[in-house]
């Protein structure tokens, strides 16, 4: 995989803490990391070690109380409101461990939505969105409501709805932790085939050793701080 | 996929909350509606029975007359040569006819008993075709004829007639001062007792006819000419006719039944603030029952909200969000209970449940509801309003969430 001249993600120096009670919590203690465009990186670490936190911050969902964040060259953390949410909409893509469906909406309108918000015309929204349930492997699943879809196929949906408005970087944070081990097989080898078919960028939560061997990149995690970057090679 | 469209569906996630909260806004609704009714019906038949009760809907007489109020009026007779304005108001259209009428004040006698009386000199065949009440309880009415001196006839109300201890066929002496200020009395026969609806008026009131009024006060005058129409929501457009006629009378003044009828706009003011009071325990009501629906339904939500946010919905639309969820319970709420008021009322008004008197009143009335397109929107439009205003904590609590702790959230 070739480096393109400018970083995807250009973390520095990430410090964050939690207050649990009278208690302190350093949950990253000066996290620098670089994420190349097309990347597959696996974030791997015990729980607790500030993997999610690394993703909140990566994510602009939280911000940092020092270091800075820099996504496709726009500094986080001089970006307003407005422009983080705008940055959510269109240059990130979400999968969650709980999957987190909107369970009022249809598969087909769940992964529509991020489309929806955004504005895209109703003739380009039907032919994304049903080309990401396609390609996912839930074409004639675009009716269900998420409670009639299994646990694999919600993910997949989430993973749809990630994928649909073509973000930089899907930030999967412990997608395969609440599906069995052949599911979450499935789940790992669908998102490598999307990140080598389409060159989407994935920073991949883990604490699951079988995947964590297969990572071409791995960041190791503990206590908040990044102890080890390894490069393997492809997924 | 509309927002609205997830707002709906958000309401039915919890089908027994959102059904009691729909339950209590129709509710409300109703209760708003049937007060509604209740109240136009009272003003309508307080206001018919008002104008055909003998007030008429226009007055036309002198200035300084009509500009009092009626008990600081002139005893005398003021508006001369009646007949001819008569004639020309009653070529206007919409006016069903007119009648001269004096306004009398003295006393009543029979045998040792006296009583103060306060009466009115008529033409029933004018009152008639201004489709003027008779609350005839005894005996007959005046002749349409004018009587012949020493013929004169007198109804008496009811209460004026036990109070004298009369009964038709007998005689009063009606006592009286003249234009002159001489005491002048008529004897009469009494010929009917009637009612004018209010205990205290029927203990002093009495009718007699015109011609008998006009000699017992020694004058061919009339206190002023009442105007009955075909429609009493024409009652300004034929005033202002009744002015442009007058327009070279300087000296007479024309009112409306309204202004003359002070009792009706106390009854209208009670009756409003009772309205409004009651509107306003229906919206406190409301108001706490759907934001505490919409407070819980967002508790439930709060990491679908963080997950909305992380996808980059915005605030604003959040908030959208659930303004529609409560707009929806309004607006459904309010149909419900527009359909549960339109039926009860009608369930009402064909039960014919009698009401007991009003304070003052001689006889109960009939509770009945009269209900209006304009009530049905008030309902709606208000509903929408108090679900817009219950919304407000649960949409400032769903805007203000912090993502990462909304997406932790279990």
């Amino acid at each position: 995989m070739t480096a393109p001249d400018s970083p995807l993600f250009h973390a520095l120096g990430l410090r964050k803490s939690y207050s649990l009670g009278a208690v302190r919590i350093e949950a990253l203690r000066g996290v620098d990391l670089v994420v190349q465009r097309g990347e597959f990186v696996v974030v791997a670490g015990p729980s607790g070690s500030g993997k999610t936190t690394l993703f909140n911050l990566l994510g602009c969902l939280d911000e940092p109380e020092a270091g800075r964040v820099v996504l496709d060259g726009v500094d986080l953390g001089a970006a307003s409101q407005g422009d983080r949410t705008l940055i959510r909409r269109r240059k990130l893509g979400f999968v969650f461990q709980s999957f987190n469906l909107i369970p009022v909406l249809s598969a087909y309108e769940n992964v529509e939505y991020p489309l929806w918000i955004d504005g895209v015309p109703a003739a380009e929204r039907k032919r994304r969105t049903e080309g990401a349930l396609a390609s996912v492997g839930l074409g004639d699943r675009l009716k269900h409501r998420p409670d009639q879809l299994s646990g694999g196929e919600r993910q997949r949906v989430s993973l749809a709805r990630a994928l649909v408005h073509d973000p930089l970087v899907i930030l999967a944070d412990e997608p395969t932790a609440n599906l069995d081990s052949k599911t979450g097989v499935a789940i790992v080898d669908l998102l490598a085939r999307m990140n080598a078919e389409r060159g989407t960028t994935f920073l991949f939560a883990t604490h699951d050793p079988s995947i964590i061997e297969r990572a071409p990149r791995t960041v190791r995690l503990k206590d908040g701080e990044v102890v080890a970057d390894e490069t393997r090679g492809a997924l | 996929m509309k927002f609205a469209q997830i707002a709906l569906r958000n309401l039915a996630r919890n089908r027994r909350r959102t059904a009691l909260s729909l339950l209590l806004i129709a509710a409300g609704s109703v209760a708003i509606l049937l007060t509604a009714g209740f109240v136009r019906y009272s003003f309508g038949g307080l206001q018919e029975a008002i104008v055909r009760g003998g007030l008429g809907h226009l007055e036309v007489g002198p200035a300084q007359d009509l500009a009092a109020s009626p008990l600081e009026r002139s005893g005398f007779p003021g508006l001369a040569e009646w007949e001819g304005v008569r004639a020309r108001i009653e070529g206007l259209p919409h006016v069903l006819a007119s009648e001269g009428v004096i306004r009398l004040t003295g006393l009543a006698s029979k045998g040792d008993r006296t009583v103060a009386v306060m009466g009115l000199g008529v033409e029933p065949e004018r009152e008639r075709r201004m489709s003027f009440e008779l609350k005839l309880r005894v005996g007959a009415y005046l002749s349409d004829l004018p009587p012949a001196e020493g013929e004169d006839g007198v109804v008496l109300g009811v209460g004026l007639a036990r109070a004298l201890g009369v009964q038709p066929g007998e005689v009063v002496t009606l006592t009286a001062l003249t234009a002159d200020s001489t005491l002048n009395a008529y004897d009469m026969t009494v010929v009917g007792l009637i009612s004018t609806g209010l205990q205290d008026l029927d203990a002093r009131f009495f009718k007699t006819h015109l011609a008998s009024a006009q000699r017992l006060l020694g004058t061919d005058r009339v206190s002023s000419l009442l105007v009955a129409l075909d429609d009493t929501e024409r009652t300004q457009e034929v005033a202002a006719r009744v002015r442009d006629r007058l327009a070279g009378q300087p000296g007479l003044a024309v009112a409306d039944w309204e202004s003359r009828a002070s009792f009706y706009g106390q009854v209208k003011a009670l009756y409003s603030g009772i309205f409004w009071f009651l509107g306003g325990i229906v919206f406190v009501l409301v108001c706490l029952a759907a934001s505490n629906t919409l407070l819980m339904a967002i508790l439930e939500r709060v990491r679908e909200i963080g997950t909305l946010l992380a996808l980059g919905t915005s605030r604003g639309q959040v908030a959208a969000i659930v303004i529609l969820e409560a707009l929806w319970l309004g607006l459904i709420g309010a149909g419900l209970g527009n359909a549960l008021g339109l039926g009860l009322a009608a369930a009402i008004n064909a039960a014919h449940i009698k009401m007991p008197p009003p304070p003052g009143a001689a006889s109960g009335i009939d509770l009945r509801l009269v209900l209006a397109a304009s009530d049905f929107v008030l309902v709606t439009a208000l509903m929408l309003g108090v679900l817009a205003v219950a919304a407000t904590l649960p949409v400032l609590r769903a805007v203000r969430l912090r993502i990462v702790e909304a997406l932790g959230h279990v």
